[in-house]
C-alpha cells in the first residue's frame, strides 16, 4: 500500500513538473501564435506558408506559429463562439477586406492605430483607407490581386487608329472600350479568326468582369444600376464585342493556356490565372491596364489583411507576425511563390527583372491610373454564388442568345438587390 | 432455438448498415434539404429549382444525350459482338483494344477528346494537313452546341460501349451452338438466324446492358462539364453547380432526387416492357 502510494505520488509530482514547463527543452516559455487565414489555402500554397514563409518567421523570433486554413464561413463561426464565450483562442486573422469589414462591425477586431510603427514600409495609399473603417484601423494590408489584360507583343501591329501601344501601356484616355472593339475587329480581319479572349468557361473568373469591369466602367456601379439605359448600352457593345471573341471562350477557366497556344493574343483573367504564360514567354507577353468606359476605369482589387481579435491570448507575438509577414522582402517572396501582390511600395524595388515584373508593373499601370474605379468584391458570404449567378445568367440569355437587354435586366434586378438585402449589405 | 432464428438477421445486419449509413442517410437528408425552408416544410426549394434559368434545358439534354447514347451504344455493341463472337486471328489483341477505354475515368476520357478536337489538336491538324481544311474547325463553345453535342456523343460512344460490349458477349457465348445448328439443318440463312434465335436468346443481356447505361446516362456529367462546360447543361452537372459554386444546398439535392426519380422510372419501366419476353424465352 505505502509503495503504490510513493508510486503515485512520484508519478503526480512528475507530471506537474513537466506540465508547468519548467524542463521544457528550450527553456524559455514557448509562444504558439495561431493565425487563422481565408488565403492560401490550396495544398501547394500551404505548403509554401507551413514549410518557407512562416519557418523564416520561427527561425527569426522563436515563436511558433499554428497556420489554420479555413473557409470564410467557419471562421466567422468559431471567432463569434470564442467572442461569446470570452475564451480567445485566435491570435491573427488572415483575410479579404469584406470578411474584414463585416468582423469589425461586430465589434471583433481590435483597434490596430495604437500599434507600435511599422519600420521601413510604406503601405500603397488606396489600400491604407481601405484598412480604416468607421473610423478604426481595423486590419493591415496584407496582399492584393487584380485581374488585368495580357497583350500578347504581336497584337501590337493590328492596333486601331489613333491608339498607340502607349496608350494601352499606361492606360490614357484613349485606351476605351470602343478602341478594343475596333482592335478586336482589325486582328479578326488581319487573322481570319477572333483572337480576344475571355474566362467564361463554368470555373472561369469572366463574371467579374462583368460585375466589376465592364458594369461600373459604364454605370458608374456594380450592381445599382444593373437594368438602366447606360446599362442596357453596356449590354449592347458586349453584343457587338462577341463576334470577336474567340467563341471556345465559353469552355476556358483560365487564359494562360490559350495565350500560350497561341488561340488569342489579347486575354482578362486573373493575374494569378496569367501568371504561367508569362513566366513561360516573358518575352512575348505585356501586362496592361483594363479599357476604360464613360464612366471610368473599373476594376477590381481583391485586397487581403490581417487583423488581431480583442482578446487574442499573444497580442504582441501577433503583431510581431503581421510586422514580418509585410516587410518588403516577405511580400516579394510571396508574389513569387503565390503570385498576390505586395500591399507596400517598397517590395516593387526589390523585385527581379523578368515576368514578375511584367506582371507588377502591369497592375501597378492599373492601379495608378487617373480614372480608376476601384471596386472591391460585394462580401455576401454564401449568397456570392448566386450573385455571380444572376451575371451568368444576363449574360448568357443577352449575349449568347440575344434576348432583349431592357427586358432581361429588368427581369433579374429586383432578384439581385434582393440577395444584399437578405445578407444586409449596401447595394453597390 | 430461438437464438437460431436470429442468425439470418445477424447475417444481414452489416449488409444492412452498410445501406443505412451510406444510402439511406444520404437520402434523408437530400429529402430533408428539399423539403424544407429555415426548418419547417416547404415547396420553395422545389419552387427555386424549377423556376431555375437551366433547370428544363438540363432535364432536356440529359434525356436527349441518353436518348442519341444508348440505342447507338446497344446497337454497337451487338454488332461488335457478333463479330467478336467468331474465331479469328488476332481476336484477343481486337478484344483488349475494345476494352481498354473501360479502364479509362470520364473526365480522362474528356480530356483526352478535348485535346484531339482542340482548334490545335490531333483532329484539326489531321484535317489541315490532308488539305480538307483550312482553318481550324471549333468543336468548342456556346456557337458550337451541336458540335459539343456531337463530341460528347463521340467520347461518351468510345468511352462506355465497351461495358455494353462485354455483357452482350458475355450472352452471346452463353446460346448454345445446338440451336443453331439445328436451324441451319433445316434451312434458314444467318438473317433468319439472328432474327428468330440469336436476338430473342440475346434479350436478357440486352436488358441488364441497357437498365445500367440508361442508369448510368442519367447521371452524365464528368464528360460533358469537361467538353462544354455549362454550354449544355445536364442534370448531374447542375446540381455539382448548384452545391458548388452557388452554394445552395437546397436545389442541389432536388437535381439529385430529380436524377433517382428519373432512374427508377426508367429502370421500372424496363423490367415492366422487357421482362414478360425474358420469362417466354426462359421456358
Amino acid at each position: 500500500m505505502r509503495r503504490l502510494f510513493g508510486v503515485l505520488l512520484a508519478a503526480v509530482v512528475l507530471f506537474a513538473v513537466v506540465s508547468s514547463g519548467c524542463i521544457s527543452p528550450g527553456g524559455g516559455e514557448k509562444v504558439t501564435v495561431t493565425f487563422l487565414s481565408t488565403q492560401l489555402n490550396p495544398p501547394e500554397e500551404r505548403a509554401f506558408v507551413q514549410d518557407e514563409l512562416l519557418k523564416g518567421f520561427t527561425d527569426e523570433t522563436g515563436i511558433e506559429v499554428n497556420f489554420v486554413p479555413i473557409s470564410y464561413t467557419d471562421m466567422v463561426t468559431r471567432l463569434e463562439g470564442e467572442m461569446q464565450t470570452g475564451k480567445v483562442t485566435i491570435d491573427l486573422i488572415g483575410d479579404l477586406h469584406g470578411g474584414m469589414d463585416y468582423m469589425a462591425s461586430k465589434g471583433w477586431l481590435e483597434d490596430l492605430g495604437g500599434m507600435p510603427k511599422l519600420e521601413g514600409r510604406t503601405f500603397i495609399n488606396t489600400f491604407e483607407r481601405y484598412a480604416h473603417i468607421r473610423g478604426q484601423k481595423v486590419y493591415i494590408p496584407w496582399m492584393s490581386a487584380t485581374y488585368v489584360m495580357v497583350v500578347n507583343k504581336e497584337a501590337f501591329k493590328y492596333l486601331p487608329e489613333g491608339l498607340t501601344e502607349e496608350d494601352v501601356m499606361k492606360g490614357t484616355d484613349k485606351w476605351t472600350y470602343d478602341a478594343l472593339l475596333q482592335w478586336a475587329k482589325n486582328l479578326k480581319e488581319a487573322k481570319g479568326q477572333p483572337e480576344l479572349g475571355f474566362p467564361a468557361g463554368p470555373k472561369g473568373l469572366f463574371v467579374r468582369f462583368l460585375h466589376g469591369y465592364i458594369y461600373p466602367s459604364y454605370t458608374g456601379y456594380q450592381a445599382k444600376e444593373f437594368d438602366s439605359p447606360e446599362a442596357v448600352e453596356m449590354w449592347n457593345y458586349l453584343k457587338e464585342l462577341w463576334p470577336y471573341v474567340h467563341p471556345s471562350s465559353t469552355t476556358w477557366d483560365a487564359m494562360a493556356d490559350p495565350l500560350l497556344k497561341g488561340e488569342v493574343l489579347i486575354a482578362w483573367d486573373h493575374t494569378a490565372r496569367i501568371k504561367n504564360a508569362i513566366e513561360t514567354k516573358p518575352d512575348q507577353f505585356v501586362v496592361v491596364p483594363v479599357p476604360r468606359g464613360p464612366k471610368g476605369r473599373g476594376f477590381i482589387v481583391v485586397l487581403a489583411g490581417l487583423a488581431i481579435p480583442k482578446g487574442a491570448p499573444h497580442k504582441d507575438q501577433a503583431w510581431k507576425l503581421i510586422d514580418y509577414l509585410t516587410k518588403p522582402e516577405t511580400q516579394v517572396k510571396v508574389l513569387e511563390k503565390v503570385g498576390f501582390f505586395p500591399t507596400v511600395e517598397e517590395a516593387s524595388g526589390k523585385l527581379p527583372e523578368g515576368p514578375l515584373k511584367i506582371l507588377a508593373k502591369g497592375v501597378q499601370a492599373q492601379a495608378s491610373t487617373q480614372d480608376a474605379l476601384v471596386v472591391m468584391i460585394p462580401n455576401l458570404g454564401d449568397k456570392g454564388g448566386q450573385f455571380k449567378e444572376y451575371y451568368k445568367q444576363a449574360f448568357e440569355r443577352i449575349v449568347l442568345n440575344n434576348e432583349d437587354p431592357a427586358t432581361v435586366t429588368k427581369e433579374i434586378k429586383p432578384d439581385l438587390i434582393k440577395l444584399f438585402e437578405e445578407v444586409g449589405v449596401p447595394v453597390p | 432455438m430461438e437464438r437460431r432464428s436470429l442468425v439470418p438477421y445477424l447475417l444481414i445486419l452489416p449488409a444492412f448498415l452498410y445501406l443505412l449509413f451510406f444510402v439511406g442517410y444520404p437520402l434523408v437528408q437530400a429529402l430533408y434539404l428539399a423539403f424544407t425552408q429555415n426548418g419547417a416544410f416547404s415547396l420553395e426549394v422545389w419552387r427555386r429549382t424549377f423556376s431555375d434559368y437551366y433547370f428544363w434545358s438540363a432535364f432536356k439534354y440529359t434525356i436527349l444525350l441518353a436518348g442519341v447514347i444508348v440505342p447507338t451504344q446497344v446497337a454497337l455493341a451487338v454488332v461488335l459482338a457478333l463479330l467478336m463472337n467468331r474465331v479469328f486471328k488476332g481476336k484477343d489483341a481486337a478484344l483488349y483494344a475494345l476494352i481498354i477505354p473501360l479502364t479509362i475515368s470520364d473526365v480522362a476520357a474528356g480530356l483526352i477528346w478535348y485535346s484531339m478536337l482542340s482548334p490545335y489538336g490531333f483532329i484539326n491538324k489531321l484535317l489541315m494537313n490532308l488539305g480538307v481544311i483550312s482553318q481550324p474547325l471549333y468543336f468548342f463553345g456556346y456557337e458550337y452546341r451541336m458540335r459539343e453535342f456531337f463530341a460528347i456523343v463521340i467520347a461518351e460512344l468510345w468511352r462506355s460501349t465497351a461495358i455494353v460490349f462485354v455483357i452482350i458477349l458475355a450472352g452471346l457465348q452463353m446460346i448454345s451452338k445446338e440451336y443453331i445448328e439445328a436451324a441451319e439443318v433445316f434451312g434458314a440463312n444467318y438473317w433468319t438466324r439472328l432474327r428468330r434465335i440469336v436476338l430473342p436468346l440475346l434479350k436478357p443481356s440486352i436488358q441488364s446492358a441497357l437498365i445500367i447505361r440508361t442508369l448510368f446516362a442519367m447521371q452524365i456529367f464528368g464528360i460533358v462539364w469537361i467538353l462544354a462546360g455549362r454550354d449544355i447543361p445536364v442534370l448531374a452537372g447542375e446540381g455539382y453547380y448548384q452545391l458548388t459554386e452557388i452554394k445552395d444546398a437546397g436545389v442541389a439535392s432536388v437535381y439529385a432526387l430529380v436524377i433517382a426519380a428519373l432512374s427508377i422510372l426508367l429502370g421500372a419501366l424496363y423490367i415492366k416492357f422487357l421482362r414478360a419476353e425474358y420469362l417466354e424465352v426462359g421456358e
